[in-house]
């Protein structure tokens, strides 16, 4: 027998794991992970490993980029000597504890649907020898084993690099082990509460209302968190200075935001607090117990109503809808959309991005986004000026459209490589000419169909209400002609039938398109709007828009002509591009 | 007529197919036999030109199909093994885009699929989406989108999976009946007595390897039995009988 061999211990610890319920939770953290519900769809599968290692990027990431501002030789050239570590992390504190509310929510909000065992798991489970509260228990303790996995994976980088940024200019080993601890129990609590609290929020809906509502509300409803907490991400702009700034009562807001409970906690922890951050960190644990109690309560209700009464209720009676042709739809069908291709597809990509959850929240979360900007742009120009009439002739004002658009647009345009159901896309491999180049006029009328009714709504009854009719359609005109240029541009080289395609591998050139994507928002959503105010004041300036335009038309096309035939047959799956040929010369 | 000309496949040079020939006449209806792996479904995807061939080609009326694969895809109605549908999508959004796909006018579809969604018990259920169709519901959908352009070549591969007793019945009628009235059909299926009843052909298939074809009548003939008798003879190696009584000794092992 092998010295070296831990066989016994092995065996035991095999043994343990092979008992039901263990295999049970395995099951479900692997379903939670892997995706649920009742469809066979594909989807958006990513691998354990994958998920986790993208959940622990962010904070891995901003801790490198603080290297800039905590590096005692920089700060010494920058003439900063005698700082307070404790003081200048503040900031930087509230927004690890926001990315890590984020990020531990967007998933709560992304898995929600496989948290919960669903029919399949009904029909493989119940009629085995386990009982229903055994399966229950089994998916709670899979649950509160994500909720660790993922408030120790997201927060991971942070909890070391943070900290040993911020502790480069001590001298004390202790300071560093201080700040880690206390900026650990900040975002892990901080992630634990977020997770709990959306469980609880989506969980009370569940407990609320009849199936039938809760399926058609409950995607609206997490869209809304969404855009939450990517509010919840930019306040980490402005929360710390007001924070800092408290006096006296504790301010409204901070009740909306619970990320500056935690942030007050660790404060309190490391004994900085002020009297409002005081107060303000005795709500963080009781939050955070009053969460995952209420997410218990609710779990349980859920449960009781939705998992057990799976027989009883009739799937076919719940998605039945009545059928309505729209009008825009008919007319769509008449006038614009020409060709078969266009006019199947068409209302399958339009359906798609309505019924598909996934595809759903990727729009959603970049609309929200775009919405966050947006009202931060018109804040700052009704703040930056003394009537309403000049705010609305300031870049920022004038940026509104442009920012939804830009994030709209590329919403949109990362959502169609999102594949759906892959394996029902062989009607249209049956059924499609791949040498027939209409993919990205149809991928161009979904985009448009979206992005131009908004600018109208976003530009025109503003600007013609302030200053103007001639302005207003000015205003629109360019945002319009913008919007189509970008377009353009966005689907160079677009040869497929979106969601109908394998993800797209990651390529060497895929860190260059998002630098690209970075430097095109500062283009279109900050040099365009100041230009169009300089325009506005002085129409001759108009004529510098034209080459700049010019170049964005001609650009998509002098590289769609530079494509090869094989270059633009359309595609349903994504594969490297091989170094040689094979030429199977003994076939 | 259709013509599979010495086709062979091979997947990362093993062979799923072997100089595979037949021909399909209007009016005959073929059925393909053959154990799993045997190649049935490599057949029927390059018969569809889902896949192409490794070597040999597929003619349609003395025609290279790959030379305008549009025009016979728009003589093609193929039922896929699986029924793949778009979840999110109701029986009649599925149905509608793929017949706007074929070039089928607004008129025409709504006629036509009013018509096979009643005679297919479906028209109830038509604005239900697909993810909560039963197996068969959705296999009626496959079977709807195969007819409802009149198409001159069928495909089916295995389309009784999950069929009701009624709709089965109904769908080897049907079967029965293109064959008379002229069209192809080449017909798939691991039903030997499905085969046996409503193909006027068959073909047998083993290691991607055509063992034995000829019609119904004859095949059976040649060895004095019935189908399935043959079937087993030619294809499996296995005596089923004592694999059966070893199932339920291990069952009953303690």
């Amino acid at each position: 027998m092998s010295l070296l061999s831990p066989a016994p211990a092995r065996n035991k610890w095999d043994l343990y794991r092979r008992r039901p319920f263990w295999r049970l939770v395995e099951l479900f953290v692997a379903r939670i992970f892997r995706g649920g519900g009742d469809s066979d769809a594909e989807g958006l599968d990513l691998g354990i490993g994958l998920v986790l290692t993208l959940l622990a990027m962010p904070g891995g990431f901003v801790s490198i980029l603080l290297l800039d501002k905590y590096g005692s030789f920089l700060q010494w050239l920058r003439g900063m000597t005698n700082v307070d570590p404790l003081f200048i992390s503040f900031p930087d504190e509230y927004f690890f504890i926001v990315l890590s509310m984020t990020v531990t929510g967007a998933v709560a909000v992304w898995r929600w649907d496989a948290i919960f065992p669903d029919r399949r798991d009904y029909i493989n489970l119940v009629p085995l020898p386990i009982s229903t509260r055994t399966i229950f228990l089994a998916n709670l303790v899979a649950v509160l084993f994500l909720v660790g996995l993922i408030a120790i994976d997201a927060n991971a980088a942070s909890c070391i690099l943070f900290p040993l940024v911020v502790g480069a200019m001590q001298t004390k080993f202790l300071f560093f082990l201080k700040f880690a601890a206390v900026h650990a129990v900040g975002v892990v609590l901080a992630s634990i509460f977020s997770f709990f609290a959306v469980f609880s929020f989506l969980g009370v809906l569940m407990a609320v209302l009849p199936p039938r509502t809760l399926k058609r509300v409950s995607t609206y409803v997490r869209g809304l968190i969404v855009v939450y907490l990517v509010t919840l991400l930019c306040t980490s702009f402005a929360v710390p200075d007001n924070l800092s700034r408290a006096k006296g009562h504790v301010p409204w807001w901070t009740f909306l935001f619970p990320s500056c409970w935690f942030l007050s906690l660790c404060q309190f922890l490391r004994g900085h607090a002020s009297p409002v951050a005081t107060e303000l960190s005795r709500l963080a644990l009781p939050a955070v117990v009053l969460s995952a109690a209420l997410a218990l309560v609710t779990y349980s209700i859920g449960y009781q109503r939705h998992f057990i009464r799976i027989p009883e209720m009739d799937e076919s009676a719940l998605a039945t809808r009545t059928f309505r042709r729209s009008r825009i739809g008919w007319l769509l069908q008449k006038f614009a959309l020409r060709t078969p291709f266009q006019r199947a597809t068409f209302p399958f990509v339009w359906k798609t991005l309505l019924r598909s959850e996934t595809h759903r929240l990727v729009v959603t979360g970049a609309a929200g986004l775009g919405l966050v900007l947006a009202s931060q742009a018109a804040l700052n120009a009704v703040q930056s000026s003394k009537t309403l009439r000049q705010a609305a002739m300031t870049a920022d004002a004038i940026s509104v459209p442009y920012i939804l658009t830009f994030l709209l647009i590329i919403g949109l345009r990362t959502v169609f490589e999102i594949p759906v159901d892959l394996r029902s896309n062989w009607i249209f491999q049956l059924m499609l000419d791949r040498d027939r180049q209409e993919c990205a006029g149809l991928a161009r009328n979904v985009i448009l169909s979206v992005s131009l009714p908004l600018i109208f709504l976003a530009a025109f009854p503003p600007y013609a209400y302030l200053e103007g009719p001639r302005i207003a359609c000015f205003h629109t005109l360019t945002v319009g002609v913008w919007a189509i240029l970008l377009t353009n541009i966005v689907l160079v080289r677009f040869r497929k039938v979106p969601f109908t395609c394998t993800l797209p591998l990651f390529k060497q050139h895929s860190i260059v398109i998002l630098l690209s994507v970075c430097f095109g928002y500062l283009i279109y959503a900050v040099s365009m709007p100041e230009f169009e105010s300089s325009a506005m004041s002085q129409p001759v300036r108009l004529i510098g828009m034209v080459p700049v335009a010019a170049v964005a038309w001609l650009v998509p096309r002098f590289l769609w002509k530079n494509t090869t035939e094989v270059e633009r047959k359309l595609i349903f799956e994504e594969s490297a591009a091989r170094n040689f040929e094979l030429l199977r010369l003994s076939e | 007529m259709l013509e599979a000309v010495q086709l062979t496949k091979r997947y990362s040079s093993i062979p799923a197919i072997q100089n595979l020939s037949f021909t399909l006449r209007p009016g005959q209806v073929l059925g393909c036999l053959g154990p799993n792996g045997s190649g049935k479904s490599t057949t029927v995807k390059m018969l569809t030109a889902l896949l192409e061939p490794s070597r040999g080609v597929v003619r349609f009326d003395g025609r290279n199909i790959q030379d305008d694969l549009q025009s016979y895809r728009k003589l093609l109605g193929y039922v896929p093994e699986e029924a793949h549908l778009y979840p999110y999508l109701s029986g009649w959004e599925y149905l509608e885009m793929i017949a706007t796909l074929r070039g089928m006018s607004a008129n025409e579809i709504k006629c036509k699929l009013d018509s096979l969604l009643s005679l297919f018990s479906l028209h109830a259920h038509r604005h239900a989406s697909i993810a909560t169709y039963s197996k068969g519901m959705r296999q009626r959908v496959l079977l709807i989108a195969a007819l409802m352009h009149n198409p001159e070549i069928f495909i089916f591969d295995e389309p009784l999976s999950g069929l009701d007793v009624t709709s089965a019945l109904i769908f080897k009628n049907l079967v029965q009946e293109l064959g008379r009235s002229g069209k192809l059909v080449f017909y798939c299926s691991h039903v030997l007595e499905v085969v046996e009843k409503i193909c006027t052909d068959v073909l047998i298939l083993r290691k991607g390897v055509v063992i034995a074809q000829d019609s119904v009548a004859n095949i059976g003939q040649i060895l004095g039995q019935s189908l399935e008798n043959t079937f087993v003879h030619l294809v499996d190696d296995v005596d089923t009988v004592t694999v059966a009584r070893d199932i339920v000794d291990v069952m009953e092992a303690a």
